[in-house]
């Protein structure tokens, strides 16, 4: 509870707490009555208290065997099963008030080992004892000692912080000092900070010198009322307050673990002091993020009402504490801290106040500008490591909002024309994924161009990595999108009358730019670099996502692979390009079929009839090659006459690309053939055709693991109508759609 | 919203935040500061005299002129309020001193016997309606020895201003904030950082390097050479380093009669289509860039070394002189306030948003 904030909430909990206690230990006191009629000739450790209750002051204490036999009594049950909180309200009291003298005060202190709790009254009369009375300061530093040591056991603080006055009278006390600060530290609140206390503070200081306690302390006022005092605190002096609870450390520990209670958390500190070693290594921290500070100087008109029950987010150690002190944080001076911690994240996601964005935003550009562009003391290229850990940060805090930032996007805008593409690659392909939504009419000068650059002058694990991030941000467009429409309840025809400052029309423009402007890329990408099939991968990744946007995203846009993307995916030699081309063509095929379904219901819901010719040409192809042995190029964008296919000197050009002969699925075929005839010495792939094997062959494909072939086959192709005979001449007539016993459902329209 | 009070953001305003903030029509700023690039102004008005003395306290002006002042940027200041400068000074006095003794907290507002800080308007410096006031920021110090009536001495000065600021971007900003994006300071290192720090704590505002680049110094030696219709400049000096084995310096002067004819003869072309032009003078970049390139073939031609191969580094007439690290010095108050509306769009540019 030393931890917890001191905060005006609490005080009910903790004064409901109390009466919890008092009305427990009323039962309890009065059930012990009774109990003790009973028993009080047979307990001694109920006889030993009764003897320190009602000892009468004065009686001699040495040579005294009744109070010896009577503390032994005391300290065997206080060392095996620890001290109720009557047994210790009694026991303080006793040696407190000194009846027997000084000589026992400091043996009773040690056995003072709560079971439970300490009662708040008990510390409050021994505190007022210690005025009164004259302890040695030896056992005075004992007791102040106990107390820090038993905070967090203490039932309830209100009466504590109601003598904090009291207390603090204690400062000047140069014995004392050091554990009446800690005390107050503990126990101060923004009402306790006063001016006169400050100023007895500092009198102190100059008095005793640069002492940490004391500079604890101020540091704490500071973070309450930075308006009264300021300080600095060194890097050495950054422990925190000396761990005072050693005598009792190791029994309250046994105690508690015999009593099986969870054993009370040490008494640490939540004392933030400011790391500076990192910052004095260079001359310009920019990128240090700046430490959560509180305001110092306030409004004028706000200082009064509402700032005294502001939350300092500094002060804030806990999610549970976020939750309970939402509505009154006080924002730190600078936005930029906030990165800093998880908790002020989550805060951050709530803050709506347009100024606390803006400041982070220009906290955030100074530092990526700084850092990246004006580079005035090196920038990224003298300490990567620093750069890279803060766009980390940068990226991770991104990813906790799910949004990037304004500044950091007009940061990457103008990173992009300057940057060599492999300076801290990972991190600003990320940043650049995170970029939101632009309008179609700058995404060219903005984006493309710069990429556009970047990718033709750069390694194949560049362009890989770049049509990636393109996917990412194309997902993220598509997901804003879908949560957006859906959450609205927005009827996706609707458009230009809503809240939102880009219509669909525009958004769909900018998302159709972005799958062409990455259509460009791959094709001369695939060129470049010899149709590799990593590059052909990451390009299969990206139209997975575009092929599902009406269904998955609820767009009502569907755009085609250009040539260079398809046919090099067809003419792959590893069939996990096939495969996954044939899967992509049949999401088109499902996408476009529920498309044209909606068009027939809604209004203003059009598909381009382009996009089906399109796909109707591809889907041809692709039937037409692996079924039917037949290159056949429907309305062909690309096409070889049959003279020059024949010049190639390869014997029956046309069936080369079937599924027999592919050679991406070759070897299965062979392997299909070992396995259909294991007698046949002479290998015959066409015998495959014939339409028994041929079913048995596709089953062997599926078995594979070929699901997007299997899922393109099943939708595609009627099986019913098998490959009748050789079929590879008889079928030429099949780019008719339709008169295709091949092809299910046309789509052109 | 500007209440800070805070609600929980459902997904649905996010979305539409982030569409915003990226179109920038609801927020003022937000206009996209990317997808609309701020440039340098290619054409200004040509310096003129001013009798700035009218406006501006002559103690003030005997403090801004003839010093060599370290240019710094500075974003938009949060809560900033003219009216509170004597806090500030109580505050920045205050954490002057805890810094300087680490581990000695101190209170604000009690009386400092090393470091006094005083925070004042220096008014008349701000030209149009936008630009905020100047503000004027001394630290003084009495030397350790000094006797007990010595006044104490000023060891740390500095100013924020801003003097004819883009009018479209300074409307822009919220009121909360106040663009005061020239800092100017002198005095040594270790207080300028201090005075920096707290600045950027206290304001949550951030200062970066402002360097006189290029074009910048091209501007002001046109602009200087221009003044010569009015004030004798003696002459025009420039220094050029070029990148050979070893590093060659040239410091290229020449005569101010002289560099007028020049600057009048590039100007002439240019000056008969905009003849009719109200009396307002404008000078064009192309003009600039056409003076530059006549004082470098003069040099060539005599010394066949090709200036342009170099970096010009710094300035220097008798108006003032400016080097490229970033440091200025103005030694007449007559165009004060165009050399300083060249800065202040200088850093401006360097705005992160």
């Amino acid at each position: 509870m030393a931890t917890q904030l001191n905060l005006s909430d609490s005080d009910s909990s903790d004064l409901s707490d109390q009466s919890v206690f008092t009305r427990r230990s009323n039962r309890s006191l009065r059930i012990a009555e009774q109990e003790r009629r009973k028993k009080e000739e047979e307990d001694p450790f109920v006889l030993a208290l009764k003897y320190f209750s009602e000892v009468e002051a004065g009686t001699p204490a040495t040579g005294n065997d009744e109070l010896e036999n009577n503390l032994v009594r005391v300290e065997k049950v206080a060392f095996s099963r620890g001290l109720s909180p009557e047994a210790i309200s009694v026991m303080l009291d006793f040696a407190m008030s000194l009846r027997m003298g000084s000589s026992p005060c400091a043996r009773v202190l040690k056995c003072l080992l709560p079971a439970s709790v300490v009662p708040q009254e008990a510390v409050v009369r021994a505190i007022v004892w210690l005025t009164v009375r004259k302890l040695p300061i030896s056992t005075q530093v004992l007791f102040m000692k106990w107390v820090l040591t038993v905070f967090d056991m203490i039932d309830a603080k209100d009466k504590l912080r109601a003598i904090y006055g009291f207390i603090f009278s204690f400062v000047t006390d140069e014995n004392l000092c050091p554990f009446i600060c800690h005390l107050l530290y503990l126990l101060t609140r923004k009402e306790n900070v006063r001016v006169f206390r400050v100023r007895k503070l500092l009198e102190q200081q100059s008095k005793l010198g640069r002492q940490p306690y004391l500079l604890y302390l101020l540091s704490l006022y500071k973070v309450f009322c930075p308006e009264l005092v300021t300080l600095s605190i060194p890097s050495r002096m950054k422990s925190g307050f000396k761990n005072h609870i050693s005598p009792w450390k190791s029994a309250l520990i046994a105690v508690q673990k015999r009593n099986d209670m969870q054993v009370a958390s040490s008494i640490s500190l939540a004392f933030a002091v400011r790391d500076k070693t990192a910052s004095r290594k260079r001359k310009h921290a920019h990128l240090d993020l700046p430490s959560l500070n509180p305001v110092t100087i306030k409004e004028p008109q706000a200082a009064q009402s509402s700032s005294r029950k502001l939350v300092p987010m500094q002060q804030i150690q806990s999610f549970a504490q976020l939750l309970q002190n939402m509505h009154r944080i006080e924002l730190p001076a600078q936005m930029g801290s906030l990165l800093g911690s998880s908790l002020a994240l989550q805060y951050l996601d709530c803050v709506q106040d347009e100024s606390a964005l803006l400041r982070l935003n220009f906290w955030l550009g100074y530092t990526l500008h700084e850092e990246f562009l004006f580079c005035s003391d090196g920038g990224a290229n003298k300490n990567p490591e620093e750069a890279l850990q803060f766009l980390n940060r940068l990226l991770s805090v991104q990813h906790f909002l799910q949004e990037g930032f304004n500044s950091s996007d007009a940061f990457m805008y103008k990173f992009l024309n300057v940057w060599d593409g492999s300076l801290l690659r990972p991190q600003i392909l990320g940043l650049l994924s995170n970029i939101p939504v632009i309008p179609s009419s700058q995404i060219k000068t903005l984006l493309f161009d710069p990429l556009m650059q970047l990718f033709f002058t750069s390694s194949l694990f560049f362009k890989c990595g770049l049509i990636e991030c393109l996917n990412h941000m194309l997902l993220k467009w598509l997901t804003w999108h879908s949560a957006y429409a859906l959450e609205d309840d927005l009827d996706i025809s609707l458009n230009s009358h809503t809240s939102i400052n880009i219509t669909l029309s525009g958004f769909k423009d900018s998302v159709m730019e972005l799958v062409h402007f990455v259509g460009r890329l791959a094709s001369v990408g695939l060129q470049l670099e010899d149709c590799h099939s990593l590059l052909l991968s990451f390009i299969l990744d990206f139209y997975e996502t575009v092929c599902d946007t009406f269904l998955k995203f609820g767009l009502p846009l569907v755009v085609m692979p250009p040539p260079g993307v398809f046919y090099p995916a067809f003419f792959a030699a590893d069939p996990v390009s096939v495969d996954r081309l044939a899967f992509i063509m049949h999401r088109y095929k499902v996408n476009l079929t529920s498309a044209k379904r909606q068009e027939k219901v809604t209004e203003g819901f059009h598909i381009s009839r382009q996009t089906f010719r399109e796909f109707n040409r591809y889907q041809v192809f692709l039937v037409n090659c692996l079924w039917n042995s037949n290159m056949c190029y429907p309305e062909a964008d690309v096409r070889l006459s049959d003279e020059l296919l024949a010049k190639s000197g390869v014997p029956q050009f046309s069936t080369r690309f079937d599924l027999i002969h592919h050679p991406a699925f070759v070897s299965y075929a062979l392997d299909f053939h070992h396995k259909c005839w294991p007698g046949r010495k002479d290998t015959d792939l066409n015998s495959i055709k014939q339409s028994k094997p041929w079913n048995w062959y596709l089953e062997y494909l599926f078995t594979q693991g070929f699901d997007g072939l299997k899922d393109f086959v099943q939708n595609s192709i009627n099986q019913r109508v098998m490959m009748a005979g050789d079929g590879c001449d008889n079928v030429t007539q099949s780019q008719k759609l339709g008169s295709a016993p091949h092809i299910k459902q046309p789509l052109l329209s | 919203p500007h209440s800070g009070v805070v609600k929980r953001r459902s997904k649905s305003q996010s979305y539409r935040r982030s569409i915003r903030t990226c179109f920038g029509v609801a927020s003022g700023l937000g206009l996209t500061p990317a997808l609309t690039a701020r440039r340098m102004n290619t054409s200004r008005k040509a310096p003129r005299s001013q009798n700035i003395t009218e406006k501006v306290k002559p103690e003030h002006l005997e403090l801004l002129v003839k010093t060599e002042w370290q240019l710094s940027y500075v974003t938009p200041l949060y809560q900033f309020r003219h009216t509170q400068l004597k806090s500030y000074s109580r505050q920045l006095s205050a954490f002057i001193a805890a810094e300087k003794q680490e581990g000695l907290a101190v209170e604000v507002g009690g009386l400092q016997n090393t470091f006094k800080v005083s925070f004042s308007v220096l008014q008349g410096l701000a030209e149009t309606s936008d630009d905020p006031e100047t503000v004027l920021i001394q630290v003084q110090s009495k030397p350790m020895f000094a006797r007990q009536e010595d006044p104490p001495k000023t060891v740390w000065c500095g100013w924020l201003s801003c003097i004819n600021g883009n009018p479209e971007y300074l409307q822009s900003l919220p009121k909360d904030f106040t663009c005061l994006p020239l800092f100017c300071s002198k005095g040594a290192e270790d207080l300028s950082s201090l005075v920096k720090s707290w600045l950027q704590r206290t304001f949550d505002c951030c200062f970066g390097p402002l360097d006189i680049n290029q074009t910048t110094l091209q501007w002001l030696a046109a602009l200087w050479t221009n003044c010569h219709m009015e004030t004798n400049i003696q002459n025009l000096k420039m220094i050029w380093t070029l990148p050979v084995l070893p590093p060659l310096q040239v410091t290229y002067t020449v005569d101010s009669d002289d560099v007028l004819d020049l600057w009048r003869s590039t100007r002439e072309s240019s000056a008969e289509k905009s003849r009719e032009a109200e009396d307002e003078v404008c000078i064009d970049f192309s003009e600039v860039t056409r003076f530059m390139q006549g004082l470098m073939s003069h040099f060539y031609r005599h010394f066949r070394v090709d200036l342009s191969a170099g970096e010009l580094n710094q300035v220097s007439s008798a108006l003032g002189s400016a080097k490229v690290n970033g440091k200025i010095k103005i030694s007449s108050s007559r165009y004060l306030i165009s050399i300083f509306s060249l800065l202040t769009e200088c850093a401006l540019l360097k705005m992160p948003i």
